[in-house]
């Protein structure tokens, strides 16, 4: 295949599922050109992949696009676990009809929305041209405020509009770190086109302008970090992760975070060689560590087991951050693996929370008891997940977790690391009370026996056994692509 | 009068125009001020085209005049019908807001003193005037307590950023313009369908009534 076309289906298939989406009346149609849509994206992103470990590095459309091995990372979260999120869609949606929580017409709407959504992360992942990844982001809420909004629930609006305000108010002062950037570049080279591409801006940090650096990332980091749900600009991620569709919440906490994080990571790399480490490493451990402990206190007073999830994407965010803000070659290994591992790990929350609350009828953690005695597949699954997200081995990210630790020990942050362990313990303490409230116990008298069907099981399963694997074993394949990303991010050529 | 001479005066109306949409308690006055503002805001693109030579502007221009005054107040004004005018509650008050305005105002100015780029040397008055605006904007955002208001205060930050933006990337590609307007646009309209549904669910746009997600 030639390489530029392969970039050019990635854009191309998610909008043209889109198109042909809100334009199928059946329901099974729609699911099935969904499901078709979703796989070939997933395939196409791992085929970048492959490409991206021969070549290192690929351009299109006049450098506009490009994938490098940091590219390459996000992209197979957005591939992989894009598809994982979409499959279980179809179980869940199918339930949300028959509970009478939508309208079986207004399904088609929703896989509509949901390949915008891909879309427009895929175009984030993919922009060379830093302002169009801004757009990108930008599009991204624009993408999802229905998806967000989509039960008929007050609280849904309520939630909706939340998300829609702060986060566009969130990326505008991104805008304004993108055209400081920008400006910056253009003094020095006179030209327009390279002057707004990152592969040339990378090239270029060590002569930025420093004080115009300082300013511009502060902004990015509070654009970015809006969307990302660094604290204290996180108001809106409860809300909106809780209100949504749980397959939905996976999707957000699970990939499209995760795109505007990488948005930061690039402009962290510019930054690195353009201001030095000290800048950064302050900034970025200050917000992770009030992120991780601002979430920590929260996750343990919230009753809704959504919110709870949510709040613990800020503290996992905060975790990055932090591995960021530590720095070297340990520290932005750490975030992106953690990245990774976050990203299934609450996949498969959320996912299995949708079932939870498929089967009780409620997100109210003091009313869900005996999850094991009525759907014993789904307590598996959610007892693991919960352990993996505290940090337990053997799961994945146990691994992140401690190389990020190590790595701010080294640095030589040891109190700073000795207080973040302070505060994971106070997040375990909480889910695990969560997990011997709402696993053990006797379930409501009335409530049917029996697991959530096939469909809904089987995507959580798989995101569980990329769980336990990514804990065992790092595949030679993405140990090669995190090393690289690592050089990339640290400013050395490959 | 030199070319730079009138974007700095021009910038001066401008933000006499946001001030006047922060301040307005009626929705459809804050609308109209808005719509005059996107003109004079026009009217600066216009000016740093021919000034500067930046042929890109005139398409951002063009593409400006249509979606920020006919586009954008057309929605606004479409939600306005539906709701009626709403006697609007504030969160701060009117003389605090005044004091903050010309805080932000003074902070800007300084914000842009140590700027070198040759860009930005001729114009720093419009660039202080355009940071200004966006801060100005976000005020608005956080005084009121209507929803149509604060996507009204959303736009406000909208020409603030669009103003640096043509300032200091008066010469960046007509795709990326483009793309950030046609976002722009996109914006408002998600956001006016949502406010439209809160209106809907909740019988009003008092943004202290959405009380049902705390904590």
């Amino acid at each position: 295949m030639e390489k530029s076309i392969l970039f050019y289906l990635l854009l191309a298939v998610p909008l043209a599922t889109s198109f042909l989406a809100f334009g199928i009346k059946s329901r099974r149609l729609v699911e099935a050109v969904h499901f078709a849509g979703i796989s070939i994206e997933a395939f196409l992103s791992l085929q970048m992949v492959q490409y991206v470990i021969r070549e290192e590095r690929l351009f299109a459309l006049g450098d506009m696009l490009y994938a490098d091995s940091l590219v390459a990372i996000l992209l197979l979260i957005i591939g992989v676990v894009g598809f994982l999120n979409g499959f279980y869609s179809i179980g869940h949606m199918r339930y949300d009809i028959s509970r009478g929580e939508i309208d079986e017409k207004e399904i088609s709407s929703y896989y509509g929305f949901y390949h915008i959504l891909l879309f427009t992360m895929v175009l984030c992942a993919l922009s060379n041209n830093i302002a169009i990844m801004w757009v990108a982001l930008e599009a991204t809420t624009l993408g999802s405020a229905f998806l967000v909004g989509f039960y008929k629930h007050k609280a849904s609006a309520e939630a909706a509009w939340k998300y829609v305000l702060i986060c566009s108010v969130g990326l505008a002062f991104a805008l304004y770190g993108t055209i400081l950037t920008y400006s910056n570049a253009f003094a020095m080279v006179q030209d327009a086109h390279k002057a707004m591409l990152w592969t040339e801006l990378i090239k270029m940090a060590p002569r930025l302008d420093q004080q115009v650096m300082k300013l511009a990332f502060v902004f990015i980091l509070i654009g970015f970090g809006t969307k990302v749900g660094l604290v204290p600009m996180h108001t809106w991620l409860p809300d909106t992760y809780s209100e949504s569709p749980s397959p939905v919440s996976a999707l957000l906490s699970g990939v499209l975070m995760k795109c505007a994080l990488f948005a930061i990571i690039k402009y962290y790399a510019i930054a690195l060689q353009a201001i030095g480490k000290e800048f950064l490493e302050t900034l970025l451990l200050i917000f992770g560590l009030v992120s991780v402990g601002v979430s920590a206190f929260f996750i343990l007073v919230q009753k809704d087991i959504k919110r709870k999830l949510a709040y613990s994407s800020v503290e996992h965010v905060g975790i990055i951050a932090t591995g960021l803000g530590v720095g070297g070659t340990f520290g932005v290994l750490g975030a992106l693996l953690h990245a990774i591992n976050h990203s299934v790990t609450k996949s498969l929350l959320f996912c299995t929370a949708g079932n939870v609350i498929v089967k009780y009828g409620t997100r109210d953690s003091q009313k869900i008891r005996g999850i094991f005695k009525v759907a014993p597949i789904t307590a598996f699954l959610w007892t693991a997940g919960l352990l993996a997200l505290v940090g337990s081995p053997p799961f994945n990210i146990f691994i992140s977790e401690v190389v990020t630790v190590i790595a701010g020990i080294e640095a030589g942050h040891f109190w700073t690391m000795i207080l973040f362990l302070v505060l994971l313990v106070v997040v375990f303490v909480a889910f695990f009370v969560l997990i011997s409230e709402t696993v053990v116990g006797s379930p409501p008298e009335d409530l049917p026996k029996g697991d959530v069907n096939w469909l809904t099981l089987l995507p959580i399963g798989i995101l569980f056994v990329f769980m336990v694997a990514l804990g065992l074993h790092l595949p030679s394949t993405l140990s090669q692509l995190l090393q690289r990303a690592v050089t990339i991010v640290l400013g050395g050529t490959i | 009068m030199s070319g730079t001479n009138i974007v700095n005066v021009l910038s001066v109306l401008l933000i006499l125009t946001s001030m006047l949409v922060v301040e307005t308690r009626k929705l459809r006055m804050a609308a109209y001020m808005y719509r005059f503002q996107s003109l004079v805001l026009v009217t600066i693109f216009l000016s740093i085209a021919v000034f500067m030579e930046a042929k890109p502007l005139y398409i951002w221009s063009i593409t400006a005049l249509i979606t920020k005054t006919f586009l954008v107040p057309y929605l606004i004004f479409k939600v306005i019908k539906r709701v009626k005018e709403q006697e609007e509650g504030v969160a701060i008050d009117k003389k605090l807001t005044i004091i903050l305005a010309v805080g932000i105002l003074a902070l800007s100015f300084a914000v842009v003193e140590p700027f070198h780029m040759q860009a930005v040397l001729k114009l720093r008055v419009a660039l202080a005037v355009s940071i200004a605006h966006f801060m100005l904007g976000l005020l608005c955002i956080l005084a009121s307590k209507n929803a149509l208001k604060q996507i009204l205060g959303y736009c406000l930050m909208e020409n603030g950023s669009h103003l640096t933006l043509a300032i200091m990337a008066y010469n960046a590609p007509e795709t990326v313009e483009i793309g950030i307007l046609t976002d722009a646009v996109f914006a408002v309209l998600i956001m006016t369908i949502i406010a439209r549904r809160l209106f809907k669910d909740f019988g009003t746009l008092d943004t202290d009534k959405f009380t049902l997600l705390k904590g």
